[in-house]
């Protein structure tokens, strides 16, 4: 018989390496027609990581993510970046980015005031323009701007900078200290439908809501969650390298069993309303978090359909039938 | 030996060892690197082609079976001045992420649609059960299909 | 035959004048038969791309385009003239000394150009914390992974059979693969060091007395498996030097800022003549952010004046790539009537693999993250990190948070259970608020766990409940 749970499970996670420094650098380069090149060391592993940072870019300079070429990924051209990992590329490099953009915007502002009459600190850069602040219509295109400082003025509009997450060394008897700049937060609920003769578990529904800070592309954090929901049910409750005396049993995709289309529930995704000063615009991070809480959720779940405490993963039907036998015959037991 | 195939409209030729997959005559001797190398022995679909109107594990497929046999592979799906319905959609909506899986995926959902144009969700999950994807759950990919599906009847992509 | 502008205006002139056109002025050009078109198509950007501001908007990703074409090109998908194949021949003992490699026979097979063994790199070992890795073993081998001799051959074929023509003579040495076992340091991975090669303890309040003045105390212990990243692109790299005795890696590394630091150091080269460059990469997870066999094929390469190249098959991705730490995990935890977690005794044990790779972060991480999002005055966690025999434990999504937050939630729903408090309500009476103090006693900001619950347990429905 079909027996149907559902649990829930929250997280927390932090961005960037524990405690030691994890800095990322970055250049930005106006272009004279007010398009722009970000030049960052860092490498697109498929997160969507060139896409977020070009719009961070484009926001800082006040131009269109469109507009911004992102060139990365060649140690000859980029500068340094510790990497796409511990999720730290949207916030550290991302902070990086907005420091550049901010001193190239600064050249262009120097170079427009006399123009606009004003003092550079009365300009702000925003719609392709720099415009004095309060009277928008006194402008001039960041094009224009570029132009002017490049070839009149003589100053090209680069900007380079980089950012590390400020941190606290971690005592080494107590291990107190502020090891991460920020956190990001999450919850995911699980149905399940658990068949109490064969301890199958289908996963009907997840609901995933989680904090990301600002979200600079939402359709990308939520191909995030998805993505990380994915590997998150394969941990629970199919994958597992399997060893016998020290050789891999199953080192191929016939017999490691992962997630398939067909194994993948509906995934309903929604996101914190949320802002992080420390981050750019607002911003913390997404890729690793998503993978978190997922397979907590479904056991609690099971545990809410068939009563049963799985306390080793995954929860092979196997596993689950055994526990439930197990329950039964106690429950017999006591009767 | 020399095999001589269709691709993509195109007639081609190579001359391979026997033992040579349709794959790697594809990638290493026709230069067309868009069906990928994932697993070689047919476990996780990125070398998905379709030979004669069928959707095939081209790594599992001896090119010289393939000789005389009409091949299309992601680089003919689009044309000069247009992209394939599902191509669109799929960038529209942000359904590949790495992209790996992207062109197996895209001609094993290409086949389908052909076959059935107006597929329920679970056909299109059982349409691409052989194609394994890492980074998506697959959701965004079942929505960017069922959007191109809705392109290609005439009913209106979905906003 | 040349075109000059005289012959084109001819051109256009006969067609004006409907003139004989069977000798056209200008010759027609013949595709190259290799290539296939790369169309630059030039269709409307998406409207998301061309909106300020640009913060929010779903715009569509640049290489989605190219990733729906087949135009983006992977590391495998590069090729270079005169490239060459090289494949790795792989330990077969999980411990073992070796006592000698053969290379000559596989030398001496037509089509091969070069072998390598460990004793040819300038500097053999490597390592994100600890640098206890070699990038081919030479005196011992630790796990079925690790790699012991190279091979470059004009085809992966050659290169396959030729790995079979190498004699390797090994002595096996007990193994471990238990890490419980491995706890007590009877068989050593590492001689003369411990197994245990990391630790990590954080603590505060005082757990016991905490311990005893709860009203109810749970206790159980959870595991974790042995998992691979699989990302679908296998590793796979390039090498090839220039007459300058400058080397270009193409690698799939999602860390080439770090690669470069290795192969300057493995290869013995100052920075500036190591050129390390990334294209896109099929997938990470944690498993492509440390050098695998980048420095073997510079060397090759060096050796054979040839490009060279090496992708990970997809068995080699299972056996030598990194995996999930397996996490042994004991949760003691006191509550009050009320489900007010008063304490929490954590002990965790790493399986760390034959290698330490990303253990150090791992274990940092996820001892910090074991008491889970919860105000804890009184706590005391304690970690340990152990070798075995086993496939190196690396880095791979969440760096241990998964597997401690499997535990922490469980424990967390027996504790509502048992005392019948309902999940998301016992979860709200626990959980960090804006300035709470972490395990770490850091002072957390922007903090939305709460909201994160409430806001989905009110899209799942959670209150209205069918029973």
């Amino acid at each position: 018989m079909k027996q149907r749970g559902r649990g829930m499970a929250c997280m927390w996670y932090p961005i960037g390496f524990t405690v030691m420094a994890n800095p990322s650098a970055a250049t930005v380069k106006v272009n004279t027609d007010g398009t722009a090149t970000l030049l960052t060391g860092t490498v697109e592993t498929g997160q969507g990581a060139l896409t977020v940072l070009g719009q961070i870019a484009a926001e800082t300079l006040g131009i269109s993510t469109d507009d911004v070429h992102v060139v990365s990924g060649d140690t000859d051209s980029t500068p340094m970046d510790t990497g796409a990992i511990a999720s730290r590329t949207t916030y550290v490099t991302g902070n990086a980015i907005v420091r550049a953009a901010e001193a190239a915007r600064e050249i262009l502002f120097e170079s427009a005031a006399p123009l606009l009459n004003v003092k550079p600190d009365q300009l702000e850069a925003r719609d392709k323009r720099i415009q004095v602040l309060g009277f928008p219509s006194r402008s001039i295109s960041i094009g224009e701007a570029a132009q002017h400082s490049e070839s009149v003025v003589g100053h090209p509009a680069i900007g380079s900078a980089s950012y590390n997450p400020p941190t606290v060394a971690l005592d080494p008897e107590t291990g107190q200290g502020k090891p991460f700049n920020t956190y990001v937060y999450a919850t995911q609920i699980a149905e399940v439908e658990v068949d109490d003769e064969t301890g199958e578990v289908e996963i009907l529904r997840i609901v995933a809501v989680h904090d990301c800070g600002t979200a600079i592309n939402p359709m990308l954090v939520e191909g995030q969650i998805q993505g990380g929901i994915s590997m998150g049910v394969g941990f629970a409750l199919q994958e597992e390298i399997l060893f016998r005396d020290g050789v891999q049993v199953n080192p191929n995709l016939t017999n490691y069993i992962l997630p398939t289309s067909l194994d993948m529930p509906d995934i309903e995704v929604e996101l914190v309303d949320n802002y992080d000063p420390t981050g750019p615009f607002g911003a913390k991070g997404a890729g690793e978090p998503t993978a978190v809480p997922t397979a907590a959720a479904i056991m609690n779940a099971i545990h809410d359909a068939v009563g049963v405490r799985i306390t080793s993963l995954p929860a092979t039907a196997e596993k689950v039938m055994t526990a439930i036998m197990e329950q039964r015959g106690a429950q017999e037991q006591r009767a | 030996m020399l095999v001589q195939l269709k691709v993509n409209g195109e007639l081609r030729s190579a001359d391979v060892p026997p033992e040579t997959t349709l794959l790697k005559m594809l990638r290493e001797d026709l230069g067309l690197t868009g069906a990928k190398l994932g697993c070689d022995v047919g476990d996780c679909g990125t070398c998905t082609v379709i030979v004669d109107g069928e959707s095939v594990n081209s790594c599992l497929m001896l090119a010289a079976k393939a000789n005389g046999h009409d091949v299309t592979t992601i680089e003919g799906l689009a044309t000069s001045s247009e992209l394939h319905p599902l191509q669109k959609s799929f960038e529209e909506l942000g359904a590949l992420q790495c992209g790996f899986c992207g062109p197996g995926m895209l001609m094993s959902a290409k086949n389908l649609l052909d076959k059935n144009p107006e597929p329920s969700v679970h056909e299109i999950r059982d349409a691409l059960s052989g194609n394994l994807c890492r980074c998506t759950g697959y959701t965004k990919i079942i929505e960017a299909i069922q959007d191109a599906g809705r392109a290609m009847t005439g009913a209106g992509a979905a906003a | 035959m040349a075109t000059t502008v005289k012959d084109v205006k001819k051109a256009a002139e006969a067609l004006e004048t409907n003139k004989d056109l069977t000798t056209p002025a200008v010759k027609p050009v013949t595709l190259p038969r290799d290539n296939p078109v790369v169309y630059p198509l030039t269709l409307p950007e998406s409207e998301a791309r061309l909106r300020t501001p640009a913060v929010g908007q779903r715009a569509s990703r640049p290489d989605g385009r190219l990733h729906g074409l087949g135009q983006t090109k992977y590391i495998d998908d590069l090729t270079f003239p005169h490239m060459i194949h090289a494949k790795i021949l792989r330990s077969e003992h999980a411990h073992a000394r070796i006592i000698s490699i053969d290379t000559s026979e596989a030398e001496a097979m037509p089509g091969v150009l070069a072998t390598l063994t460990g004793r040819e790199i300038p500097v053999n070992s490597f390592g994100p914390t600890l640098q206890d890795q070699p990038v081919l073993a030479a005196e011992v081998v630790r796990h079925r992974g690790d790699g012991v001799a190279a091979v470059a051959a004009v085809t992966e074929q050659i290169a396959a059979d030729a790995l079979e023509k190498i004699k390797v003579v090994y002595e096996p040495l007990p193994a471990v693969f238990d890490p419980m076992e491995a706890l007590k340091d009877e068989i050593k991975v590492h001689p003369p060091a411990s197994n245990i090669y990391a630790s990590k303890v954080i603590k505060k309040g005082d757990v016991e007395k905490a311990l005893a003045q709860s009203d109810h105390v749970f206790h159980r212990v959870f595991r974790t498996q042995m998992v691979e990243h699989v990302p679908l692109e296998p590793h796979s790299s390039i090498a090839l030097w220039d007459g300058n005795g400058r080397v270009t890696i193409y690698s799939s590394l999602g860390r080439i800022t770090l690669g470069r630091e290795d192969l300057s150091r493995t290869l013995k080269l100052p920075q500036s003549k190591v050129r390390l460059v990334g294209t896109i990469v099929g997938g990470n997870f944690g498993g492509k952010n440390e050098i695998t066999n980048e420095p073997i094929l510079a060397l090759l390469s060096k050796k054979t004046g040839r490009p060279v190249k090496c992708t990970f098959t997809r068995g080699d991705e299972f056996i030598s790539s990194t995996i999930r730490h397996p996490f042994i995990m004991d949760y003691k935890t006191g509550v009050n009537k009320e489900g007010k977690i008063l304490a929490r005794k954590i002990h965790l044990v790493l399986d760390g693999g034959a290698y330490c790779s990303w253990t150090g972060t791992t274990i940092g991480k996820g001892s910090i993250l074991a008491p889970g999002p919860y105000e804890i005055d009184n706590l005391h966690v304690e970690a340990y990190a152990v070798y075995t025999n086993k496939t190196t434990t690396g880095a791979m999504r969440g760096f241990g948070a998964p597997q401690v937050c499997f535990a922490y939630e469980s424990q967390m729903d027996d504790i509502a259970t048992k005392l019948g408090i309902d999940p998301l309500e016992i979860r709200l009476r626990n959980a960090f608020s804006e300035g709470s103090a972490s395990p770490t006693s850091q002072v957390l900001q922007s903090v939305a766990v709460k909201e994160s619950l409430i806001q989905a347990s009110e899209r799942f429905g959670w209150e209205d409940r069918p029973r």
